[in-house]
């Protein structure tokens, strides 16, 4: 029966149950097989993970933060310089600070020219500061190339301060001269830089007028008072400063 | 096949491909990002990584297709209650798409070539769900009765959740690995300090070594505030810049201009964390203008945060303490990469700071989660 006006109802097609029953097994198998390709697949991936999880194959290598390491460090230099710095005051025992010449031509065993050619890298890093005869005060200009030298330390970890005196004088008195220079430094190193471990950063050596003495080749390197004249006295008048940029 | 491909903890190439084992694309990042979002998968403190959403997709979509097979056969032979039923289901994952297309657009900022995929299949599959009932012509057809759709219902829930339960059962165990990635050989700076940043409900330390031109500290730092746990961790932030201008441990720049914002930062004062969020937010600009030149960059910082602090930028006092800030990365022997975070003196595994983000956080700080 259908409503007045309403279209006549077509009848089903024939066979229809048993089509739309295939077609439903079809369906259901379509859904089985779809979902156990997916499942396997994740089962497979989890698999796979599991077992590189367990049984990792070699990690990337990757770099490891460290102190600088230029080209100047060659292994003499480390090992000159190692020695120097364990037996000058860099050493945990606080009763030394620094090396006496007849200390750094002990522990460095090295030739006087030798000694300097070592430093010869370091003439764009480091500085000469200047002194007047027979003085350890630092001058304005002093203590700005300390400064800036020593507010440059990029990657750096220690200091070396190499105090000398001109050959004018005694041997003693060139010596406490020379002690008093590098001490002189380093007051005004701590006074600026505020840092606690300094002590374990600045590396004092003081060569009085005995050991590895600078030529007058040393007045072109960066100076305290770059106007001045320079010569083989002024030179060696001086504290040699600069960062090391070496692994020790 | 990417995030189960994660979960060995390694760093993988994201292959963002419609097919899975095919290569990595281009598109991959975008891909990470949403990977590595909060959005990609649920239960993520119980479960390392968590179950990826698009297992229920890839469950729900068999048997879509398979219904989708049944009433493309049996034709006008299938009963009217199976068309509208598959109407009915058909558009969900439409709607569930048009939720994650918001998602990726407002939170994420991107939309990956496999999400896209999945929403063009869901339209796909809703305009072929819809467009059956226009078939209907007032034919007689079989009846079925109304236990029929429940029973498919029924089906359709069993079948979304094979796939994710069967991920669930089988994920390895991570947490033997959470500790194992190192930790730090002096934990305060011995010389200066790291900045400071306190969260609103602050209640962990935590240590972040970060770079603020590095995009993968820029997506940590998001990832966090989604997290909801930045405002939970008292940070000391100290600045790691991959730019060689200052940092000694690379050969070349690897962010050009990074050691000049890291100085902005170092000079926030009390607005580190504003700085640290203007230099992420503009890190695209920032590293346009890093590469252009210092100068260009000193503008930018300028316009933004004004002459005071573009002073403190050129001070050699700030140069002191970004030094400081690098000096204790290599007393410590980190690796050189960022971000990295750290729980007391322990280094928390990079793969534990993304996808394990959330399960990290609730096996070594669980009160973050609170």
């Amino acid at each position: 029966m259908t409503s007045a006006g309403a279209e006549p109802t077509p009848p089903a097609p024939a066979g229809g149950a048993g089509l739309s029953t295939l077609a439903g097994w079809l369906g259901a198998t379509g859904v089985v097989l779809l979902l156990a390709l997916a499942t396997i697949s994740v089962r497979v991936w989890v698999s796979s993970a599991e077992s590189r999880l367990e049984h990792p194959g070699e990690k990337p290598k990757v770099a490891i933060a460290d102190q600088a390491e230029v080209a100047y460090c060659t292994p003499r230099f480390k090992e000159v310089l190692e020695r120097v710095l364990h037996s000058c005051g860099l050493a945990q025992d606080e009763t030394r600070r620094g090396c006496k010449p007849a200390d750094v031509k002990t522990f460095a065993s090295i030739s006087d020219a030798d000694f300097n050619e070592l430093f010869t890298p370091l003439k764009e890093r480091g500085a000469v500061i200047l002194f007047d005869e027979g003085m350890q005060d630092l001058d304005e200009g002093a203590k700005k190339m300390l400064e800036d030298k020593w507010f440059q330390r990029k990657g750096a970890r220690y200091f070396f301060v190499v105090a000398r005196a001109s050959k004018s004088g005694n041997q003693a008195k060139n010596r406490a001269l020379s002690h008093r220079r590098a001490n002189s430094v380093m007051y005004y190193l701590t006074s600026v830089a505020n840092d606690p471990e300094i002590d374990k950063k600045v590396g004092l050596l003081w060569l009085g007028n005995e050991f590895a003495q600078l030529s007058k080749d040393y007045c072109g390197w960066p100076t305290s008072r770059a106007n001045e004249k320079c010569d083989e006295e002024a030179i060696n008048r001086s504290a040699f400063v600069s960062w090391v940029d070496c692994r020790l | 096949m990417d995030y189960a491909e994660h979960l060995d903890r390694g760093l993988h190439d994201v292959h963002c491909s419609f097919i899975p084992g095919a290569p990595p694309t281009g598109e991959a990042e975008a891909c990470r990002a949403a990977m590595y979002s909060p959005y990609s998968a649920l239960f993520r403190e119980s479960m390392w990584g968590g179950v990826p959403i698009s297992l229920f997709a890839l469950g729900a979509f068999a048997f879509l297709g398979g219904f989708a097979v049944y009433l493309l056969l049996a034709r006008e032979r299938a009963p009217k209650i199976a068309l509208f039923f598959f109407a009915g289901v058909g558009i969900t994952p439409l709607l569930v798409s048009l939720v994650m297309f918001t998602i990726s657009v407002t939170k994420l900022g991107h939309l990956c070539k496999t999400c896209v995929g999945i929403y063009i299949s869901s339209l796909l599959l809703a305009i072929g769900a819809v467009s059956g009932l226009f078939t209907l012509k007032g034919e007689a057809r079989p009846r079925l009765g109304f236990l029929f759709p429940v029973a498919w219902l029924a089906a359709l829930g069993l079948t979304t959740l094979v796939p994710a339960v069967v991920y669930a059962a089988s994920v390895p165990d991570e947490r033997p690995y959470l500790n194992k990635c190192g930790s730090l050989k002096q934990p305060k700076m011995s010389v200066g300090t790291p900045l400071k940043i306190h969260g609103s409900r602050a209640i962990q330390p935590v240590l972040l070594f970060e770079d603020p031109l590095c995009p993968t500290c820029r997506a940590f730092h998001e990832r966090l505030v989604d997290e909801g746990v930045f405002e939970r961790f008292d940070i000391d932030l100290v600045l790691f810049p991959l730019d060689s201008e200052c940092n000694w441990m690379l050969d070349e720049p690897l962010h050009p201009g990074a050691c000049i914002v890291s100085k902005a930062v170092l000079c926030g004062g009390d607005r580190v964390r504003q700085v640290l969020e203007w230099a992420y937010d503009e890190q695209v600009y920032l590293t346009r203008a890093g590469k252009a030149g210092a100068n260009v960059l000193r503008a930018a910082i300028k316009q933004r945060w004004g002459e005071e602090l573009l002073k403190c930028v050129d001070d050699r006092k700030t140069d002191v303490l970004l030094n400081q800030h690098l000096h204790f990365a290599s007393d410590n022997g980190i690796p050189v990469s960022t971000p990295q975070m750290y729980l007391g003196s322990k280094r928390v595994c990079d793969e534990d700071t993304d996808m394990g983000l959330r399960f990290m956080l609730s096996e070594l700080a669980p009160e973050v989660l609170k």
